[in-house]
């Protein structure tokens, strides 16, 4: 019997979820799909009923959602666009907007700052290219910003523009403003560009605090453009609305107000988040007019090879079995994976499977953040050109590169949000036939959560974006640039925070100086250079290959950022790079370089790090049965990359280990966590070791659960158990049960555990009192998730892997959880 | 202030790279002045005017406010350059009345709070000097506080209007935009328009870097002018000194800070006069055949070929270091080439031959004329042979950058295949006799 699924109708305000039929099975939609008149003989369809053909379907398939065609929404361009500009895009081709464009460009040009809410290929940039580009025409003097979050997606636009640019005869000048601009063009580009398209670390650094050179832009900046909003969340969003609070301050010293024009991918709080960035009202255009095409969306749990202990098989090797299914029919295909590491596993089988023909360049490439610019180009135009038949990606393919549209998408596991997903997915879906989407589940809780859960995923909004621009630590960073730009006067505003006490302590500390009633900077440093806005440290390594090309030539050939580095390229380590493996012959911290040799080995590595939380000090704390604490406040989190694993390729058998010695990584942050007394853990009729277990199982599953209550992703959340120190500041090391000593069963209880929740982020983003106002539900759900999980003693679905626990670590965690209850 | 906030600050402070200096606060009251405006006025402290007195600095006012001057005079023989040659340095202003006549000059030094630029960094004190009364008259303004900045440089501007032509050493790339930025920042002021700007660091570079490897101020006062400025302050530290002084420190340390931006000045006034005279009469300055060398490649810049050429076998004709002495011979081979000078060209090149980077230059060159001009590959392909036997040579021997090694080789290889290509055309069609 195939499992028929049902779904609310409108619930997800854009993109495909508002066009999902209501009731159908896998057969029905199956023989529907067949009964089609076959153009190709390999198509879509196909791949997936030799899925289905190899197993019980509704075990696997998990559900499969049909998306069918929707008609574009037209309207014409607004009265008020100037007849050369309408002229020109009706050359492209363009000769009506979609009526979310049209929407858009009449708000902005109201004066009104936008937000436009789109999916990929809906023709987003239409919507600010044509009223900015009108406000031009109309008066040469208009000058614009737009700011991507990253320097290709820039270099991206810059084609378009420049076409555009070229129908109009050159009557506007654009440039791109990044780190790669030639210092001699620089000066051109000041006094020239109409547009300038840069990103928010270049304006951090580059032109915020040289803006007297800028005064052409400055003195007349009518738009800022700010794409992939979505992507300005936690510490990089929190960043971000900060230097606009400086790019604020500066447009008033020159006389300017900007209007702000956002696009942003699905999330639950586009016009929140952008109202938080820009700190002013926003409006919000979220009905998509865009046509789509026909699409299938497929969620595939891979099969139980041990239904007692849970264990499916590798999802890893079932990704690739879906991607060669779809890449043997011809079908282009993207592959998505959530770390690194996957992608180059991924790519290893997939290059193994499709060996390029004789002469040939290789059909099946990498894709990821730490290959080189060139490399990257390449591939983007081979993906476009049809070159390149498939790709294996991280989340860098996930915003706007332009690689065209694609006949098929595979996520090996869930991406981690219902934003990302969703984004992913369309990057399949040509203009016409049928395209698909197949999200392969890892046994990870949350993953088997969404497969077995459909209803969740398509039923539900995605994820909101949090930001928190009054983070003390990001705002104190901020300021000082700021005073260096201008300085401060004392009736200024800057976030939600007491100006003049915080000058007064900056200038304490020998930062600012007050003279004629304002702070001016007197530091002979440069404080934008201290600041990066993406992680804690701005370095990067760069990787050599001590014997390129064979010839015992020093070659780079990619880069790792700082905190990445100590898990991909720490010494003994296989680094892989585009499928080809190279041995980490010597990690240079000092100069910040891994130096590599080209090897074939049978594995790969997978670094192990190690976390302790200290608390610094407690904001909020109750009691709860148990007995028990629920708390929230800051945290010290130290994390230190301890030893790796050997694993080998296709089998994934742990082959070996290395124990390694590298520094520590140091973060303040904040966190929520659960104290449980010792009366609570001495009560429980089990013996210490699986108390253990119960208790790092409890945990397992509190973070899966604490990931979907917050609708935050997952990579925003850690996890780790301490003992509760006697008192705030001094730390006591969570220790490892040894049998030898002493009878387990009689052993006492001495620990106190913290099971923590932190913010993965320096300075924290805001979960943590969140959670600890939900403690209730997040406990309730997390009871829910372990008790309806059908292995026997934990799997990796609930509680965790049982290899690595006791036997009764998921009756274990349950009993916990009865007793917190109360 | 709660405590959570001073916690928060506490673990801030742990998170900051240590201040330079330890902030010195207790000699230190600022007073708070309301005035009837009810504009906010804080009182200049006490330090500051010791450091008028120190200096026997006066305040100086306009209508933007106020900040100390201070002039004093210098007798120096060399008065006035002679502006023969002013066309090497600005070629575009070099006929303008009000360029040529040095009188009009002003030569301008700035100490600033930092040395990376951007809007953050304040020229604390501005050093200006003009030639007066055979001798140069040096005048400096200095902020007591920061809120002083627009009256300086309304002073300046004042100044720049007088004497509109701008003599710096690194000014172009440090002083001026500084300069220019601060003007910006008042939104009050516009930056002075300048009739010309010569700036003599480059000029600096291409006669002395190659005899003193630095050609840092103080260097060229020591060797070229033959003037030592006596015991001074390190410019790194000066930025530091200031900010020490302005969070309430002594204003002692300051004083050499004041006298080194003069003697800048008067070193700078010195080198414009010893530098134009090079460039009108390199000749007549003594033997030293790199000043000359110097010259004669500024004038090559400039298009005075025809001076550049004479002055280049002036060069050679007086010692020069040998690597030195290959480039020139190079150099003056191009401009021989260019000019149709063929066996002039030819007899440098046959000089230079050799396993240095000039001398596999040279064989290119050979090789190529020999192929081109003269018509004989069969000689050229000899020259290439005997450059790639060097080139093994070289890299055997460590001599040479293994990239630098890697162009030359390829670039020798593909003249040596084409040069075979013809050479075994020829012989196909004229057969040797047996």
């Amino acid at each position: 019997m195939l499992t028929l699924w049902r779904t609310k109708r409108e619930t997800s305000r854009t993109g495909w979820g508002a066009n999902i039929e209501p009731e159908i099975g896998v057969a029905t939609l199956l023989e529907r799909l067949l009964l089609r008149p076959r153009t190709t003989p390999q198509t879509v369809q196909d791949a997936l009923r030799a899925l289905v053909g190899r197993h019980p379907a509704d075990e696997i398939l998990t559900a499969v959602r049909h998306l069918p065609a929707r008609a574009a929404r037209l309207r014409p361009f607004p009265d008020w666009v100037c007849a050369e500009l309408a002229e020109v895009y009706r050359a492209k081709g363009i000769e009506q907007l979609y009526s979310h464009q049209a929407e858009a460009a009449e708000l902005v040009h109201e004066g009104k700052h936008v937000v436009v809410v789109t999916p990929t290929a809906s023709g987003k940039t239409l919507c600010y290219n044509l009223p900015v580009l009108n406000a031009i025409l109309e008066s040469p003097g208009t000058r614009a910003l737009y700011l991507f979050p990253t320097k290709a997606l820039a270099q991206d636009q810059l084609a378009e523009l420049h076409d555009l640019a070229t129908r109009l005869d050159d009557c506007f000048g654009v440039f791109t403003y990044d780190g790669d601009t030639p210092v001699d063009a620089r000066r051109a580009i000041r006094e020239r560009g109409h547009l300038i398209l840069s990103n928010p670390d270049m304006l951090h650094t580059g032109i915020l605090p040289h803006h007297t050179k800028w005064l052409r832009l400055f003195e007349n900046l009518r738009y800022i453009v700010l794409d992939e909003l979505h992507t300005y969340r936690g510490v990089f969003g929190s960043h971000l609305a900060n230097v606009l609070r400086r790019l604020a301050r500066i447009a008033e010293f020159y006389g300017a107000k900007p209007q702000f024009i956002c696009c942003s991918a699905t999330i639950a709080n586009p016009g929140e988040l952008a109202s938080r960035l820009i700190e002013d009202r926003t409006e919000l255009v979220e009905e998509n007019g865009a046509p789509a095409a026909e699409k299938i969306f497929v969620f595939y749990n891979p099969p139980m090879v041990n239904r007692n202990l849970g264990i499916r098989r590798s999802y890893l090797n079932e990704s690739t079995r879906v991607a060669q299914e779809l890449l043997a029919r011809k079908l282009q295909t993207i592959v998505f994976t959530n770390r690194r590491l996957h992608t180059e596993v991924l790519l290893t089988y997939l290059q193994q499977a499709n060996p390029p023909k004789p002469g040939e360049p290789e059909p099946v490439r990498g894709y990821r953040g730490g290959y080189l610019p060139r490399e990257r180009r390449e591939i983007e135009h081979g993906l476009r050109s049809g070159r390149i038949r498939g790709v294996v990606a991280t989340n860098a393919l996930e915003l706007g590169i332009d690689i065209g549209s694609l006949d098929a998408c595979v996520m090996a596991g869930y991406p981690g949000s219902i934003a990302s997903t969703w984004q992913r997915a369309g990057r399949a879906g040509r203009r016409s036939g049928v395209s698909c989407a197949v999200l392969v589940a890892s046994s990870m809780p949350l993953d088997q959560y969404i497969v077995q859960h459909p209803d969740y995923f398509f039923g539900n909004s995605p994820e909101h974006a949090y930001i928190q621009p009054d983070n003390l630590e990001i705002l104190v960073n901020h300021l000082k640039c700021a005073a260096f730009e201008l300085p401060l006067s004392p009736e200024e505003r800057f976030g939600d925070v007491d100006l003049p006490a915080l000058c007064e302590r900056l200038a304490e500390a020998g930062f600012l100086h007050r003279s004629g009633g304002k702070w001016h900077w007197v530091h002979e440093s440069y404080p934008a250079d201290t600041v990066s806005l993406r992680s804690v440290t701005s370095d990067n390594f760069v990787i050599i290959d001590t014997e390129a090309a064979g010839h015992g030539r020093r070659e780079v050939i990619g880069e790792v950022d700082f905190t990445s580095a100590l898990m991909t390229v720490h010494p003994k380590a296989i680094y892989l790079h585009q499928g080809l493996q190279y041995h980490v012959e010597r990690l240079d911290f000092d100069q910040r370089k891994a130096y590599v040799k080209p090897v074939n080995a049978a594995y790969y590595t997978d670094a192990i790090d190690y976390t302790q939380v200290r608390v610094l000090e407690v904001a909020e704390e109750a009691r709860i049965a148990g007995p028990a604490a629920r708390a929230h406040g800051d945290v010290l989190v130290r994390t230190q990359v301890v030893g790796f694993k050997k694993i080998k390729f296709f089998t994934s058998e742990n082959v070996g280990s290395g124990k390694l010695e590298l520094p520590e990584n140091e973060m303040h942050s904040t966190a929520f966590w659960l104290t449980l007394e010792r009366e609570l853990l001495a009560a429980l009729p089990f013996p210490l070791p699986d108390r253990q277990s119960g208790i790092l199982g409890l945990l397992y599953a509190l973070e899966s659960m604490a990931t979907l209550l917050l609708m935050c992703d997952r990579r925003d959340l850690g996890t780790a158990v301490g003992e509760r120190p006697p008192s705030p500041g001094r730390e006591t090391q969570w220790q490892e049960y040894d049998p030898a000593i002493s009878d387990p069963a009689k052993m006492p209880e001495l620990f106190s555990p913290n099971l923590y929740l932190y913010d993965a982020y320096p300075g924290g983003i805001g979960f943590s009192e969140p959670l600890y106002q939900a403690h209730a539900a997040l406990l309730h759900r997390t009871r829910e998730l372990i008790s309806a999980c059908r292995c026997e003693s934990g799997c990796p679905s609930c509680v965790g892997p049982a290899g690595d626990k006791s036997e009764r670590a998921k009756e274990a965690a349950l009993a916990i959880l009865q007793k917190l209850a109360g | 202030m709660d405590s959570t906030a001073q916690d928060r600050f506490a673990r801030l402070k742990a998170l900051r790279p240590a201040p330079a200096l330890p902030a010195a606060n207790a000699g230190r009251e600022l007073v708070y002045v309301p005035d009837e405006s009810g504009v906010c006025a804080w009182g200049i402290p006490e330090h500051a005017d010791a450091l008028a007195r120190l200096l026997g600095a006066s305040p100086a006012r306009n209508r933007f406010g106020e900040h100390l001057a201070l002039r004093c005079w210098f007798p120096d023989p060399s008065a006035a350059p002679d502006p023969a040659a002013l066309r090497l340095l600005a070629p575009e202003a070099a006929k303008e009345d009000a360029v040529v006549d040095p009188r009009q000059w002003l030569f301008l030094d700035t100490e600033t709070t930092g040395l990376a630029g951007g809007t953050g960094t304040y020229a604390f004190l501005v050093g200006i000097a003009w030639w007066d009364r055979g001798g140069l008259q040096v005048e400096q303004f200095f902020l007591r506080e920061l809120s002083e900045e627009t009256s300086l440089l309304a002073a300046l501007a004042e100044r720049l209007a007088e004497r509109p032509v701008l003599a710096t050493f690194n000014g172009k790339a440090f002083d001026w935009p500084l300069l220019e930025t601060r003007y910006r920042m008042t939104r009050q002021i516009p930056p002075p328009a300048l009739r010309a700007h010569l700036d003599l660091l480059h000029p600096a570079r291409n006669l002395w870097r190659l005899r003193l490897g630095s050609v840092r101020l103080v260097e060229l006062e020591r060797h070229v002018l033959g003037w030592d400025r006596g015991a001074d302050v390190m410019s790194e530290l000066i930025p530091r000194m200031y900010l020490e002084f302005l969070r309430g420190g002594p204003a002692e340390p300051l004083v050499p800070v004041v006298r080194h931006n003069q003697m800048d000045l008067r070193g700078l006034a010195r080198l414009s006069c010893r530098v134009l005279a090079l460039l009108a009469q390199p000749e007549s300055c003594g033997e030293d055949g790199l000043e000359v060398y110097g010259v004669s490649r500024i004038c090559e810049r400039h298009g005075e070929t025809a001076r550049a050429r004479k002055l280049y076998q002036h060069s050679l004709a007086a010692a020069l270091p040998a690597e030195v002495e290959r480039a020139a011979r190079l150099k003056l081979a191009r401009l021989a080439k260019r000019q149709g000078d063929r066996a002039l060209s030819c007899k440098l090149w046959e000089e230079t031959l050799g396993g240095s980077r000039e001398g596999f230059e040279a064989y290119e060159q050979l090789a190529m004329h020999y192929e081109h001009n003269a018509r004989r590959p069969e000689h050229a392909a000899a020259l290439v042979h005997e450059a790639l036997a060097k080139l093994r040579q070289a890299q055997r021997l460590d001599l040479i950058a293994a990239e630098t090694c890697r162009r030359l080789r390829a670039r020798f290889e593909h003249r040596l295949a084409r040069l075979q290509r013809k050479t075994a055309f020829r012989n196909l069609r004229i057969p040797e006799p047996a």
